[in-house]
C-alpha cells in the first residue's frame, strides 16, 4: 500500500492540481455569468422563465453527451470543453441563488432605499446585493463541491484531474486507483465546502475581527493558486501527463478508448513508436468511448487510435452489419480514407467481437449454447450492457431485431461493474468482449452467435492522413504488430493486466521484448 | 408649503380609489397630522408626496413647483422620510445609514462624520456609544430614533413621517413623541405626520387632517375638529375615546387596589 501511494505521489499531486484547476475556474467563470444572469431574472419578469429554465435544462444533460457535444462543437478534447461543462453544470446553483437572494430582500428595506433617494443601480449595489450576499455565496458553495463530482468525468475527455485514475482504475479493474481518484476527491470536496462556507462566514458576519477575515476569505484563491502550480508542474515519473514543450512536429498523440485492452495497444503503439523513432509520444488515454476517439482523431487532437472494423463500420460509417471480415475492413478503409482523410493500417490480428455471455452454472443448468436458446426465457433474464451497446445499431437493438431477443430488464452498467454485475448474480446476461480475460476469470460461458449477428471486430490502427504524410515512415515503425495479436494472445495481455494487476505499461515493454520488436 | 390638489389615486380599476380627489395645504413649519384607520389612503398620500407612489391624477405642489416636473431621485434627497418599518440597512452600521443621504450627494467623509454625530446627539443617542453599532443591536426605540436622525441627515425643509413609533411600546412612544415636538421647536422644519392613532395626533398635530376610505372629512385644529365635527365620522372618531377615557376614570377612581387590602 505504501509503495502503491509512494509511486504515484507525483501524479497524484498533479491530477490534485488539474482538478482544483478545472472546478476553480469553471466556478469562476460560472459566477462571472451566473450572478448577472441572476440580477437580470429578477429585474425583468419577461426573462426570468427563460433563464431559470435554460440553466435547469443544462443541468439534466448527461455529462458523456454534453462533452461529446463540446467535442464536436469545438473541435477539441482536453481541459477546455471540460471547464465549458463545469461551468455550465455550475450556473444552476448560481443563478437560482442570486435570483433567491435579491427576491428576499425585505420589501421595506427597499422601500427606504428608493426613500433616501437611491438610484435603481445604487439600491442594487448598496443594498440588494450586499443583503443577498450570503444566499449567492450560498449557491457558489454549492456549485463548486458539485463541480468537485462532476471534474472527475473530465477524464472521459483527456482533461485529466482525479478522474484520470478512476477511470484507468475501472478500465483495468483495480480498486486501489478507484480509490486513489475517489478519496482525494471527496476530501478536496470537503476542503471546498469548508473554504467556501468560510467565505461566506466572512461576508455575514457581524465580527469587527479584520485580518481573520481577510485570511478566511483569500483562502479559496490560495488553494486555487496551490492547484495551478501542482498542476504545471511536470513529473518525469508520469509519461502519461507529459506535455509537449517542443513543436508539435516531433510529438506524436495516441489515444485510446478506456478499457484494458485499449491501453495495452496504445502502449504497444506507443512504445514501437518511442524506441524506433526520434519523436516523442504524448498519450492520451482513457478517452470516455468510440464516438470522443473519432472525434478527437477528427478534430486532431490526436493522431491515431486502435479502432475495430465492426465498430467503424456500425456506430461510425452507420453502415448495416455485415460479416465477412476482409470485406468489412475493406469498407471501412475506404469510406474512412474519402470520409474523414484517416487511414486504417494492417490489422493487428483479433476479433474482438462482442459476445452475449452468462453464468457458466446457469447455462449448465438450462442447456444454454447459443443465443437464441435465451429466447424462451429471456423475459425473466435481466441484461447487463455497456453504454455503448445499449445504443449501438450492432449491439442491443440490432440483435433485438435479429434474434427477437426481448430481455425483462435492461441495466446500464460500466464495463469494468458489468463483471461484477455477472459474477455476484445482479445481472443474469452481458455483452462481454471476446479477448476479456474476465470471462475466464469470472466462469462465465460465451455463447454462440449462431445467427452471424455480430461484424467481424479486427482491431487496427487508425491514423491521420496529415500525420502520415509528415511521417510517412510511421506506418513501417507500427507494421510489425500486424498480425501478431492473436486472439488468444490479446486475451493473455489482457489476463496480465486484468487479473495479475501488472500496468499496461509493463506488459507492452516485456511482449515487445518477447516478440523481438 | 405643500399643496395637494384633487389628488388621487387608483391602484386598480376593479376597486375604489385608495385616494379619492383630495386637496389641503400643509404651510410652513406647521406639523400636520393624518389621521385615519388603515386602508384610509393616508400612507399611500404620503408616499405620493415624494413619488414612492405616482398619483394617477392631480397636482402636488412643493414650494409652488409641481412635482412631476421634478427628478424623483433628487426630490426624494430633498425630503427627510422617517418609515413605518423603520427600514434601518442592516448590513450597515449606525453611522452609515445616518449618513446615507449625504453620501449620496457626493458630501466628504469628514463633514459627513460631523454631520452624523451631531444628529445622534440630537436624537439623543450619543455617537461614540451607539454610531459602530448595527441595527440588530438596538432596541426598537433606539432604531427609530436613527431613522429620525437619519431623515434629518440631509437638513431637508420637509419631513414625512409614516406611522413611525406605530410598532413602539407606549412608554418608548410617548417619549419618542416629546423628542417630536423637542426637535420641531428647535429645528424648525415642516412636517407631515401619518398615524392612526387619536392621542398621537392630538399630541403632535398644529392641525388634524382625518381621513376615511380615501376622502378627506375634514381638516383643522384639534379644538375646531371637536367643537365643529363636519361628518358624523368625525364625530364619532372623537366619541369613543371619550367614552373610553370616561370609563378608564371611573374605574381607577374607584380604587379597587384599596379595597383589597381592607
Amino acid at each position: 500500500m505504501i509503495d502503491f501511494l509512494e509511486g504515484r505521489f507525483p501524479e497524484l499531486w498533479l491530477r490534485v492540481g488539474e482538478h482544483i484547476v478545472l472546478t476553480g475556474i469553471a466556478t469562476m467563470v460560472a459566477t462571472v455569468i451566473g450572478v448577472p444572469l441572476g440580477i437580470v431574472a429578477s429585474r425583468v419578469k419577461s426573462l426570468r422563465g427563460v433563464i431559470t429554465g435554460i440553466v435547469g435544462i443544462l443541468q439534466t444533460i448527461p455529462s458523456l453527451a454534453m462533452l461529446a457535444f463540446l467535442l464536436a462543437v469545438l473541435n477539441k478534447i482536453g481541459a477546455l470543453p471540460a471547464v465549458i461543462a463545469l461551468t455550465l453544470y455550475g450556473l444552476l446553483p448560481i443563478v437560482r441563488n442570486t435570483l433567491a437572494g435579491l427576491e428576499g430582500v425585505p420589501s421595506e428595506i427597499q422601500e427606504a432605499a428608493d426613500g433616501v433617494g437611491m438610484t435603481p443601480r445604487q439600491r442594487l449595489q448598496m443594498v440588494e446585493l450586499p443583503l443577498a450576499l450570503p444566499v449567492i455565496v450560498t449557491g457558489i458553495r454549492t456549485a463548486a463541491v458539485v463541480g468537485v463530482g462532476i471534474a472527475t468525468l473530465s477524464a472521459f475527455i483527456g482533461a485529466g484531474g482525479l478522474g484520470q485514475f478512476i477511470n484507468r482504475g475501472l478500465s483495468l479493474s483495480n480498486n486501489q486507483l478507484i480509490l486513489l481518484g475517489a478519496i482525494p476527491s471527496a476530501l478536496l470536496a470537503l476542503l471546498v465546502d469548508a473554504a467556501i462556507g468560510g467565505v461566506h462566514w466572512a461576508v455575514s458576519s457581524r465580527s469587527r475581527n479584520a485580518p481573520l477575515k481577510a485570511m478566511v476569505l483569500s483562502f479559496p484563491m490560495i488553494l486555487f493558486f496551490v492547484g495551478v502550480f501542482a498542476a504545471s508542474g511536470t513529473n518525469p515519473l508520469t509519461p502519461n501527463a507529459s506535455k509537449p514543450e517542443s513543436s508539435p512536429s516531433d510529438w506524436i498523440r495516441i489515444g485510446s478508448k478506456n478499457f484494458t485492452e485499449q491501453i495495452i495497444l496504445g502502449e504497444l503503439m506507443a512504445q514501437l513508436i518511442e524506441k524506433n523513432t526520434e519523436l516523442r509520444v504524448e498519450r492520451r488515454f482513457d478517452l470516455g468511448g468510440t464516438m470522443i476517439c473519432h472525434g478527437a482523431l477528427l478534430a486532431g487532437e490526436i493522431d491515431l487510435y486502435a479502432e475495430y472494423t465492426g465498430t467503424g463500420l456500425t456506430a461510425i460509417l452507420k453502415e448495416p452489419v455485415r460479416s465477412n471480415p476482409d470485406e468489412v475492413y475493406s469498407l471501412v478503409k475506404g469510406r474512412y480514407a474519402e470520409q474523414f482523410e484517416l487511414q486504417w493500417l494492417e490489422p493487428f490480428g483479433f476479433n474482438n467481437t462482442y459476445s452475449i455471455t452468462v453464468r457458466e452454472s446457469m447455462a449448465e443448468r438450462n442447456g444454454w449454447t447459443s443465443i437464441s436458446d435465451l429466447k424462451p426465457t429471456a423475459l425473466d433474464l435481466t441484461a447487463g450492457w455497456t453504454f455503448e451497446f445499449s445504443e449501438r445499431p450492432d449491439g442491443y437493438p440490432g440483435l433485438r431485431d435479429r434474434y427477437g431477443l426481448s430481455f425483462g430488464k435492461v441495466r446500464d452498467l460500466e464495463s469494468a461493474l458489468m463483471y461484477q454485475a455477472i459474477s455476484s448474480g445482479e445481472v443474469d446476461v452481458i455483452c462481454a468482449f471476446a479477448t476479456d480475460s474476465r470471462v475466464a476469470a469470472n466462469a462465465l460461458r460465451v455463447l454462440e452467435d449462431d445467427r452471424s449477428f455480430f461484424p467481424p471486430y479486427y482491431a487496427a490502427p487508425v491514423i491521420r492522413k496529415s500525420t502520415l504524410d509528415r511521417r510517412p515512415g510511421l506506418e513501417d515503425v507500427l507494421s510489425p504488430l500486424a498480425g501478431l495479436l492473436t486472439d488468444d494472445v490479446m486475451l493473455r495481455l489482457n489476463f496480465e493486466v486484468d487479473q495479475k494487476k501488472l500496468s499496461p505499461s509493463a506488459v507492452a515493454k516485456s511482449f515487445l521484448e518477447e516478440a523481438g520488436l | 408649503m405643500i399643496s395637494y390638489r384633487n389628488v388621487s389615486k387608483r391602484f386598480s380599476a376593479d376597486v375604489p380609489p385608495a385616494v379619492d380627489s383630495v386637496s389641503f395645504e400643509v404651510a410652513e413649519g406647521e406639523t400636520l397630522v393624518i389621521l385615519g384607520s388603515s386602508g384610509s389612503g393616508k400612507s399611500t398620500l404620503l408616499k405620493m408626496t415624494n413619488r414612492l407612489l405616482e398619483m394617477s391624477s392631480g397636482n402636488i405642489l412643493l414650494d409652488g413647483e409641481d412635482i412631476s416636473n421634478c427628478d424623483a431621485i433628487s426630490l426624494r434627497r430633498k425630503i427627510g422620510y422617517v418609515f413605518q418599518g423603520v427600514g434601518l440597512f442592516p448590513h450597515y452600521s449606525v453611522r452609515d445609514n445616518v449618513g446615507i443621504v449625504s453620501r449620496l450627494n457626493g458630501e466628504k467623509a469628514t463633514v459627513r462624520s460631523r454631520r452624523v454625530d451631531e444628529l445622534l446627539e440630537l436624537v439623543g443617542l450619543p455617537a461614540d456609544e451607539y454610531a459602530d453599532r448595527f441595527p440588530n443591536e438596538l432596541s426598537g426605540g433606539q432604531q427609530q430614533r436613527v431613522g429620525v436622525a437619519r431623515a434629518l441627515a440631509a437638513d431637508p425643509h420637509y419631513l414625512l413621517m409614516d406611522e413611525p413609533f406605530g410598532a413602539l411600546d407606549a412608554i418608548t412612544r410617548d417619549a419618542l413623541q416629546q423628542e417630536v415636538l423637542a426637535l420641531k421647536k428647535r429645528l424648525n422644519k415642516t412636517i407631515v405626520f401619518v398615524t392612526h392613532d387619536i392621542f398621537e395626533a392630538l399630541t403632535l398635530g398644529d392641525r388634524i387632517a382625518v381621513m376615511h376610505e380615501g376622502k378627506l372629512e375634514q381638516i383643522d385644529t384639534k379644538e375646531s375638529l371637536l367643537a365643529e365635527p363636519a361628518t358624523d365620522f368625525v364625530r364619532e372618531l372623537f366619541a369613543k375615546p371619550i367614552r373610553q377615557l370616561t370609563e378608564c376614570g371611573a374605574f381607577l377612581n374607584s380604587k379597587p387596589g384599596r379595597k383589597a387590602e381592607a
